[in-house]
């Protein structure tokens, strides 16, 4: 009896110790981040391991010495910037990724949101003290972490193996310190697009499935068609580059080669240098980028107003 | 604990609350009105996730204009829809918001340890939630509004969907959990049965508007016995006949509400029909619950 007293006053004098609202989000967001790589998971461990071993395969093929564009006669190396050594990480990090990349986005984004809507746990979390975009914050994070792990990090083992075989002299680690700046940003600057446009479909769509298909349709489709009708327009003498800025892969890409300090090119049925200017580029990129916030922070807006 | 001045809410066309102004004290506060009256509105304006119009609201001191955010850490809520995630347990659901409320691991794994007890949930605490009956999972749903030892929780429409026993014992649930941790409440519902169950004092709102404020005890004591009394003729007369005896009538349903004294409140409304040339047609003592009370305001 006393033991039960002494429980209930406990129970009434209690008082948590809250902790800051940044670290309630990194929580949320590390945690999300654990259950993405939880044997539940299995898809995902399955694309993560799949891409780590593509990734491997392609490291092997650059250490033997066989990149492929080598061997590859028809094409005049001088001009052909794909096989700048900086573009092995491009390649190696995105190039050979990329389709799992984007489906390995579409289903680790795709229930973040939805599921939380679909049972409007998202009330609760929002009821919280953290505000609305701490929530998506916390919902970015794991997706994020996840993309970078196939993107940022298989490069930094390629920079550390290539530091090795450089002798882990200090200096090679000075003359390539852009490189490894460059491999951070583009796996940061491709996890956080797809990432933000994972979870825009996620909260547009509120069936997981659904949102990762259409996630997947559009990244992909979108790709498909616009090369398709890019090569088409090319042919008949009307071509404009711009119209690549209409496919997010090709809008990505192109951002990418900025970021390793190259020119953009296209590669399908040929190699095209592809000439669009700047502010195009990164206008349409903060448009898409700035849409798809907006959008979100719009429909989680209208989940807090109604029940 | 709520002060509210002025408040106005607009959904495009759509006034949810009209210049609404209200002092509520600490304590089992109930919010009562129809469905669309307001009551979710002003809940959530409280909580921070929406904002008003116009006018100003204070929250335990707190300013909502400048705080939104961090007024929740002291005050827990309880949605009135289902939003429980069928796929966790009680107990990781429990830990999880106590977690994104701010508490460590093992403070939040101890709270709810100690309210699941509380609870009197045994083994079926480790069972996923999509295999708890209502009852159950209401009660997960107001255990998660109070693991964090919030100063008040707001309780949207707490029975709603249950049976009458499971509500019978949510309600009890309520009363006992929040009187272990001394939590204030703020119950926002359209059932009188659960103010009167729960509330020590009692909101009634309509159209966006404050409608009546009352101690429910003392709105209980004060109307309980009364003598329903229909005439015919001119009701003002006999009002006034009724005043010469010391007795203020009040119209009320379908006639007017005398006070019952003792029987000889009979003779004088008898007395004052005589006087004022009114037909009697009908004096029956009643017993005014909270029903009428409500319907009256509302009406």
């Amino acid at each position: 009896m006393k033991e039960k007293a002494q429980v209930s006053e406990r129970f009434r004098e209690f008082k948590a110790e809250l902790t800051s609202r940044p670290s309630i989000v990194m929580g949320m967001g590390l945690r999300g981040f654990l259950r993405l790589l939880s044997l539940k998971n299995q898809w995902i461990l399955a694309l993560v391991a799949l891409i780590w071993l593509w990734t491997l395969g392609f490291y092997v093929l650059l250490s033997t010495g066989d990149y492929p564009c080598q061997n590859l006669e028809f094409w005049d190396s001088s001009d052909f910037k794909r096989c700048q050594p900086l573009v092995y990480y491009n390649d190696l990090g995105l190039g050979g990724v990329r389709l799992f990349l984007v489906t390995l986005a579409a289903i680790s984004s795709s229930g973040l949101i939805a599921n939380d809507m679909t049972d409007k746990s998202l009330h609760l979390y929002l009821s919280r003290p953290i505000s609305r975009l701490d929530y998506l914050i916390a919902r970015f994070i794991p997706v994020f972490l996840l993309l970078m792990c196939v993107t940022a990090l298989p490069n930094l083992i390629v920079y550390v193996n290539q530091w090795g075989e450089a002798g882990l002299e200090f200096d090679w680690i000075k003359n390539h310190k852009w490189l490894l700046l460059d491999i951070l940003i583009l796996g940061s600057f491709y996890s956080a697009s797809y990432s933000i446009i994972g979870l825009t479909f996620s909260t547009a769509i509120n069936r997981e499935s659904w949102a990762a298909g259409a996630f997947f349709l559009f990244v992909y489709g979108s790709a498909i068609i616009i090369e398709i009708f890019y090569l088409v327009m090319l042919e008949s003498g009307v071509g404009d580059d711009r119209i690549l800025l209409l496919s997010v892969i090709h809008l990505l890409d192109i951002i990418g080669f900025y970021i390793f300090g190259t020119q953009p090119f296209f590669t399908a049925f040929g190699l095209e240098g592809i000439d669009i200017a700047d502010i195009e580029v990164f206008g349409v990129f903060i448009l898409i980028i700035g849409s798809c916030g907006l959008f979100v922070n719009w429909m989680i807006s209208q989940m807090e107003a109604n029940k | 604990m709520i002060e509210a001045r002025n408040v106005i809410k607009k959904y495009g066309a759509v006034t949810a609350l009209d210049d609404f102004t209200v002092d509520i004290p600490e304590g089992k506060i109930g919010i009562l009105g129809p469905n669309g009256a307001g009551k979710s509105t002003f809940v959530k304006i409280a909580l921070g996730l929406i904002r008003t119009t116009s006018g100003s609201i204070t929250v335990l001191g707190e300013d909502l204009d400048r705080n939104t955010v961090d007024i929740r850490r002291k005050i827990g809520y309880m949605p009135e829809h289902d939003c429980i995630p069928n796929s966790m347990t009680g107990v990781e659901f429990l830990i999880e918001m106590g977690l994104v409320t701010g508490m460590s691991l093992q403070s939040a794994t101890q709270r709810t340890h100690e309210i699941l007890g509380h609870l009197m949930m045994g083994e079926e605490k480790y069972r996923k939630i999509e295999e708890y009956s209502g009852g159950m999972r209401q009660k997960i749903k107001l255990a998660q509004g109070l693991i964090h030892g919030p100063e008040v929780i707001f309780l949207d429409e707490p029975t709603s969907g249950l049976d009458p026993k499971a509500r019978q014992e949510m309600l009890e649930t309520i009363n006992g959990l929040t009187e272990v941790s001394g939590t204030n409440v703020l119950l926002s519902t359209h059932i009188l049965q659960d103010v009167e169950t729960v509330c020590d004092h009692v909101i009634i709102v309509n159209n966006g508007k404050l409608q009546m404020q009352e101690n429910v005890k003392k709105l209980m004591q004060r109307q309980t016995d009364v003598i329903q009394v229909r005439i015919g003729g001119s009701t003002e007369d006999f009002v006034k006949q009724l005043k010469k005896s010391g007795i203020t009538a009040t119209s009320g349903g379908r006639g007017l509400h005398v006070p019952y004294v003792n029987d000889k409140t009979f003779e004088q409304i008898v007395d004052s029909a005589v006087k004022s040339n009114c037909q009697l047609y009908e004096m029956e003592r009643t017993t005014v619950t909270m029903d009428n009370v409500y319907l009256e305001v509302v009406d």
